[in-house]
């Protein structure tokens, strides 16, 4: 149970940090060709924001809340280092992070 | 001096991080190698491979085994001069008994201390330790050396350079100059969060390998800003050793008071007295943890004036739940077994220094975060090599101009450190394996060879680096790093089939069993090698693609990032 909550808590940390570097001019360009729009920029950053407290809630249903500060500060470093090289080798995955966002905008 | 701030910052980065980040380099690696410290351990010795085991019993099992112990010729050898008249043949007053194990141990530690008669300093101690299976009570050879917590892990903190306590020293220093690094790198960092997710490994060297300088620094800057600092708490007592030099008399008399206050007696009585049921002890601490709602098991047991009727037992509870490194003591008398004495709750100020040591420390049980740390350790290397990388690729077409050797020093420097280090670290795992169980007489013991085939190695790589130099005085890249990374694509996996014929335990037997202390390392191991060999195929297609410019691998840093 505790194992499955800090996967979640991995999981939800990865998408927060991904959502919020998307909502970025130029990481959104590596993933997608139509425009950045400022509607879409505050929705990915809203996005981002609520999946990494929910990451931060399901460290603290794991652990002590003084052991789950420091599980999450590390998750954030490990998932920025993940999303970084994901943008530089693999560039599309994250592409499926915004399908829900229209081409063509 | 400087035109702005800016740019003061930027001097103070680039040179104090030169200058000191090949120590903080060799304090990142074997930190971060420290978190598995007694793994590493079972991977270097085989007799102490079985599941951890808790405290054992002390009446049935410890006593017998304590009162076996006598300090070794050598420490005896050592305490001569700071004694007047003869050493005597055995040291009969015990000051303390101790026994230490965590929820990693299959092994116990046991230390003992005796007080030296005649000694020129009244309050002076005699050591021994021992290490036993703690299930039979046997205890393992002498000279078997723990490359994990009493090699990798001192190194961390002291570079194994006990002379002066000069390697704790430079340690320390190193790490208040990494709190300094920190902040100038965030002061001089124009796009600390629009470049925070960015690597291009395509552009320039110069500019990927700032990036990746940039990204390892920028991300696990709570980690590194943290580890640098409760470090320095840590040791805080060995930096301002007030209380052993200017503060003296005040320290004892605090002692003395201390000792009032607690009804835990400071010097023996001189009457002869029983000893308890220890056992017995141990129940009632941990009943008492258990109405506290915080049940454990124990991690320390210690026994203070042993034989004495001022003799007292502690007993610690291992911090297994929790990130703050607290014992919450129990003492007993131990001629009657009654409470003398249970720990208060901690103070607000003791709570946050707990804190603080016990996250740099962890003796928590929670094996994600342990690897979070390595991550964040190897993060730092990355950070600190790349950091060197770009001062040379900076400065290198300049340094050619002029005919300078700088970059050559400091690229040579660059590459010892960083597969040379990891050169040196497969090394004594190669010499753990080798060499045999038993020397003949008059050679060092086994702990001491495997020691110098570290440093050995270590030379080697460093002799190689430089000898092979000459090519970056003509802004070119330094054979070096991809030959060096050929050796650790062919010796890391040398040390996993070495560690398979002496011991039978392969892979598929340990991950089969389960038992992660030796498949953990074992992959790491066979990890590393497949990156050194994905750096080492990059450096080759850099050199033979563009013979003129120098472009140094990015897959070489990030084979340290992988590197467990």
């Amino acid at each position: 149970m505790v194992n499955l909550l800090l996967v979640a808590a991995a999981i939800f940390c990865f998408l927060g940090m991904a959502w919020l570097a998307l909502a970025m001019d130029s990481h959104w360009k590596q993933v997608r060709k139509d425009r950045l729009t400022e509607f879409r920029v505050r929705l990915l950053r809203s996005l981002g924001s609520a999946s990494l407290l929910a990451s931060v809630l399901f460290c603290l249903a794991a652990d002590h809340a003084s052991m789950a500060a420091l599980v999450w500060t590390m998750l954030l470093a490990a998932s920025a280092l993940g999303v970084a090289f994901t943008f530089t080798w693999r560039p599309r995955l994250l592409s499926l992070l915004v399908v829900w966002a229209k081409a063509a905008s | 001096m400087f035109q702005n701030f800016r740019l003061s910052m930027a001097w103070l980065h680039t040179w104090f991080g030169l200058v000191l980040g090949f120590v903080l380099m060799a304090i990142f690696f074997f930190g971060a190698l420290s978190v598995f410290d007694r793994e590493i351990d079972r991977w270097a010795i085989p007799e102490s491979r079985f599941e951890s085991q808790p405290m054992p019993s002390f009446d049935k099992l410890l006593r017998p085994v304590f009162e076996s112990m006598q300090p070794s010729k050598e420490s005896i050898e050592q305490m001569r001069s700071r004694v007047d008249g003869p050493m005597p043949e055995r040291f009969e007053t015990i000051r303390s008994w101790g026994a230490y194990t965590t929820h990693r141990d299959p092994v116990l530690s046991l230390f003992t201390s005796y007080e030296v008669p005649n000694a020129k300093e009244p309050e002076e101690s005699i050591r021994a330790n021992r290490t036993i299976d703690p299930r039979t009570g046997v205890s393992l050879p002498d000279d078997q050396l723990k490359i994990g917590s009493r090699f990798f892990y001192p190194l961390h903190y002291s570079l194994n350079f006990r002379w002066l306590n000069l390697g704790y020293w430079i340690v320390g220093f190193a790490s208040l100059i990494m709190l300094a690094a920190l902040v100038s790198g965030v002061v001089m960092h124009r796009k600390l969060f629009r470049e925070m997710f960015t690597f291009r490994p395509k552009k320039s060297t110069q500019r990927s390998t700032l990036d990746l300088h940039n990204l390892t620094g920028v991300v696990a800057l709570p980690f590194h800003f943290f580890f640098a600092f409760t470090g320095l708490v840590i040791f805080a007592g060995i930096y301002f050793p007030v209380s052993h030099s200017q503060l003296q008399q005040l320290h004892d008399q605090h002692e003395v008071l201390e000792a009032k206050e607690t009804g835990l007696p400071h010097d023996r009585s001189g009457e002869p007295a029983q000893l308890a049921s220890v056992d017995a002890m141990v129940a009632e601490a941990h009943r008492r943890w258990a109405e506290r709602g915080m049940a454990g098991e124990v991690g320390f047991l210690g026994l203070t004036h042993v034989g004495d009727s001022n003799g007292y037992v502690s007993v610690y509870r291992a911090g297994t739940d929790r990130v703050a490194l607290t014992g919450e003591g129990i003492h007993f008398k131990a001629s009657t077994g009654e409470v003398l004495r249970e720990d208060p709750p901690s103070t607000t100020v003791e709570n946050i220094n707990e804190f603080l040591t016990g996250l740099h420390l962890q003796h928590f049980r929670h094996w994600l975060l342990r690897w979070l740390y390595v991550l964040g350790g190897l993060a730092g290397c990355v950070c600190i090599a790349t950091g060197f990388i770009f001062f040379v690729e900076k400065r290198k077409r300049q340094y050619a101009k002029e005919g300078s050797q700088t970059g050559r020093v400091v690229d040579a420097l660059a590459v010892t450190c960083v597969t040379g280090m990891l050169l040196a670290t497969v090394g004594i795992l190669i010499a753990n394996r080798l060499l045999p169980s038993s020397l003949p007489s008059g050679w060092p013991g086994r702990g001491d060879l495997e020691q110098y085939f570290f440093w050995g190695t270590w030379v080697l790589a460093m002799a190689h680096a430089f000898l092979r130099s000459a090519a970056v005085a003509q802004a070119k890249l330094n054979p070096a790093w991809r030959e060096q990374c050929m050796a650790l694509v062919v010796l890391a996996p040398a040390a996993v089939l070495l560690n398979w014929l002496t011991t039978g335990d392969h892979l598929y037997k340990t991950l089969s069993n389960g038992y992660w202390p030796v498949a953990g390392l074992d992959i790491s191991l066979l990890v590393a090698s497949g990156l050194a060999f994905l750096a080492a195929r990059h450096l080759r297609r850099k050199a033979l693609g563009a013979p003129g410019s120098v472009h140094r691998s990015p897959v070489l840093a990030d084979a340290e990032v992988q590197h467990g």
